[in-house]
């Protein structure tokens, strides 16, 4: 959108002159503020985003309109066309405030038909708005700005430069897109610097920026309409404290607290009473929030019957652990598919599930296969589980160690006296293709360490220890 | 039938509700736990390890830190998932001997030489996930923020990280809930050394360092006794060998 906090601004300051024609630019401060944004009149005449409002208006000859930012009010709008554009569009990406890229990839309809979709969605909203479509991000924005279709003649400034390096092309005589394009890469970018690579590629219409789709704010509310209407206070009250319920149900879901509970009123006549109440912490508990609202509506009248109300939960903020379909018991097959996705991508291995094998040697006594989602259990289960402790065996780096023996008993392994030890059990496997013959012992030396080793051929072992 | 109004509670009545206090512990104002299966530690920690927090598993190699880690996975995986970041010391066979269900136990190996940047990657995202009731890492070095950030992925999953570590370090020791150090007390065989002889188990005692829902300072023993071995032992003394005598004990620690 060209000049979109301007053109709120304008649209918010004088609502039915919006489009006057007079040069105007944005600034955050009436007098002593700099400017923000300013219209294609006000550029014409000088005037440029930076600049104090007395060097605008200086450099602009006076014939400027000054408008006053205001932040919340231009974020507000913008977020209510991004949800017009939902209705277009499921990925809309917000590239900044004023504008937006929609993914249209399997939609039905033309590229005209899609532009004519995002400009009806956009309409109510009465603000200037330019739509086009393009393989890629950089192409669909650009396009906005060539009504011939004509990319190459747009001027290098559409890249979105640093003002010095706009100043450094224009000294090349480098003015627009064909130009810039038709330079040779590696000079080009050797001399201003690895950025200047996706300037070159963007003039020549490469643009690999994935489009982000938005996340979606959670949206927390509950409403009772056409059940009749409320005439006592007690009625409202009950249907309050049913709506209330149901909110705080939806908030403990999903791990919230509100901050603040919109009460919506709905009258027969018509009259529509929104009243807000604020918590000074934020909670998730249908009691204290029924209290507050209820010490919000004491004393209030009402012109007419209640047919409508609606509890609008607003300010969330994180609490407690979300209630999610996989709490632990039951695994949610996606979100564990994206947990192996991103532990594959992270460390180029796939995520494991061990499985035991009858074996005679250790290392072999089990293997692991690909890690799948498993069937969820009872949680009976737990009750009847009974508590075993048998011995675990940590497997260590194997190491060659120095072990003296008496008679069939290890003596000694490296400097350490062995107190007790266990063995040998002798493994003799694999005598069809290569046989292996190895003792194995238990032992416990004198620095308290409990460790299996083991004898092959006549070298020793460590492989474990009993941890 | 009229009665009396009860009492109106006043607020050291409701504090001494919330803070029974026996033998130091505080044990009504608890919340859920994780188990770890033996009863003198649940005893010690409150009811077990805190969900949603950290617990360092702290000792020497044979300490006795897998026992106790095979027992609270074994808990842990009879109702829900849990996983492990291997470096390559897992020996599954005894952890199915303890109970663990291996089919519930998500292993990553990521190899001996792994940085402490991927082992602390994996933690981040299997905790990310939020299905996971108990996940198991090495005890490696990590910036505090990295610890910061492990922690409050753990809380808001639910879950308790455990760190095993010959000792804790400084940043660990801070954002752990819990610390556990263990040693082995004594080592249990069935019989004199020799070829008859096997391992029967060994006592552990588990010193708690630090705990939030209990006072630090207390000692649990756990007995890591292999049932089946013993078992065989007892019945086998009997007509094998007269050799076999009962199990005896070896202090590891001087009197």
């Amino acid at each position: 959108m060209p000049a979109f906090r301007l053109s709120v601004a304008r649209r918010e300051e004088f609502p039915r002159r919006r489009h006057d024609g007079q040069a105007a630019i944005l600034a955050d401060k009436r007098d002593r503020g700099h400017v923000i944004e300013c219209d294609a009149a006000a550029y014409e005449l000088g005037a440029r985003p930076g600049q104090t409002v007395l060097q605008a208006r200086a450099a602009s000859g006076g014939g400027v309109h000054v408008f006053v930012h205001d932040a919340a009010r231009s974020r507000t709008i913008w977020h209510d066309m991004l949800d017009a554009l939902d209705a277009v569009s499921p990925l809309v990406d917000e590239g900044g405030e004023g504008t937006a890229y929609l993914d249209m990839r399997g939609i039905a309809g033309e590229t005209q038909d899609w532009i004519e979709r995002a400009l009806r969605a956009l309409q109510g909203f009465d603000l200037p708005v330019r739509a086009a479509a393009g393989p890629n991000k950089f192409l669909a924005r650009a396009s906005t700005y060539a009504s011939d279709g004509d990319i190459g003649a747009l001027p290098i400034e559409v890249l979105e430069l640093d003002p010095r390096a706009v100043e450094r092309l224009h000294l090349l005589g480098v003015t627009r897109l064909e130009e810039l394009a038709k330079l040779p890469h590696g000079p080009f970018v050797r001399r201003f610097g690895k950025e200047a690579a996706v300037w070159h590629d963007r003039a020549r219409g490469i643009d690999s920026t994935p489009l982000r789709p938005r996340a979606h704010e959670l949206q927390i509310g509950a409403a009772a309409y056409g059940e009749g209407s409320a005439e006592q206070e007690e009625q409202v009250y009950f249907a309050l404290r049913v709506l209330a319920e149901r909110v705080c149900g939806d908030l403990a879901r999903a791990g919230k607290a509100a901050s603040l509970v919109q009460m919506t009123f709905e009258c027969e006549n018509g009259e529509v009473l929104a009243a807000d109440s604020g918590f000074a912490q934020a909670t998730g508990d249908p009691r204290t929030m029924l209290d507050v609202m209820r010490a919000k509506l004491e004393g209030l009248t009402f012109t007419a019957p209640i047919i409508g109300l609606r509890l609008q939960a607003m300010q969330l903020e994180e609490c407690g652990a979300p209630a999610t379909l996989f709490g632990q018991n039951q695994a949610d097959p996606q979100a564990l598919a994206v947990v192996l996705a991103r532990l594959q991508a992270a460390t180029s291995r796939s995520a494991q599930r061990a499985r035991v094998r009858p074996s005679a040697q250790l290392e072999t006594r089990f293997a692991y296969d690909d890690f799948t989602v498993p069937k969820a259990v009872s949680t009976h289960q737990h009750d009847t589980c009974k508590h075993r402790h048998p011995p675990q065996l940590r497997l260590l780096a194997v190491r060659e160690v120095e072990v003296r023996m008496r008679g069939n008993q290890p003596l000694s392994v490296d400097t350490r006296k062995v107190l007790d030890c266990a063995g040998p059990w002798r493994i003799d496997d694999g005598w069809f293709e290569q046989p292996m013959l190895r003792d194995e012992y238990d032992v416990l030396l004198d620095d308290g360490m409990l460790c299996r080793i083991y004898r092959q051929g006549e070298r020793w072992y460590l492989r474990g220890a009993y941890d | 039938m009229d009665t009396a109004p009860a009492p109106r509670p006043t607020f050291a009545t409701l504090k001494a509700g919330l803070d029974v206090r026996a033998g130091g512990r505080i044990v009504a104002a608890r919340g859920e736990a994780l188990s770890t299966g033996f009863e003198p530690l649940d005893a010690v920690l409150g009811g077990g390890f805190p969900r949603g927090t950290i617990a360092s598993l702290e000792g020497p190699p044979s300490s006795g830190r897998t026992a106790l880690l095979a027992s609270v996975l074994a808990v842990a995986t009879q109702h829900g998932l849990a996983a492990v970041i291997d470096d390559g010391s897992l020996y599954p066979p005894d952890l199915e001997r303890a109970g663990v269900r291996l089919d519930r136990v998500l292993v990553m190996n990521v190899g001996a030489d792994a940085g402490a940047k991927d082992i602390a990657r994996c933690a981040d995202i299997v905790l990310r996930s939020r299905a996971f009731a108990a996940v198991a890492m090495p005890g490696v070095p990590l910036r505090a923020t990295v610890w910061s950030r492990l922690g409050g992925l753990a809380q808001k999953a639910g879950a308790v990280l455990f760190a095993l570590g010959v000792h804790a370090s400084t940043e660990l020791a801070y954002f752990a809930s819990t610390r556990v150090r263990c040693a082995i007390d004594a080592v249990m065989w069935s019989g004199e050394s020799g070829v008859l002889c096997e391992l029967a188990g060994y006592d552990v005692s588990a010193h708690v360092l630090k705990a939030r829902r209990s006072a630090p300072g207390a000692t649990a023993h756990l007995p890591v006794i292999d049932e089946r071995i013993s078992h065989a032992a007892l019945r086998s003394r009997a007509c094998l060998s007269p050799l076999r005598s009962a199990p005896r004990r070896i202090s590891t620690t001087p009197a």
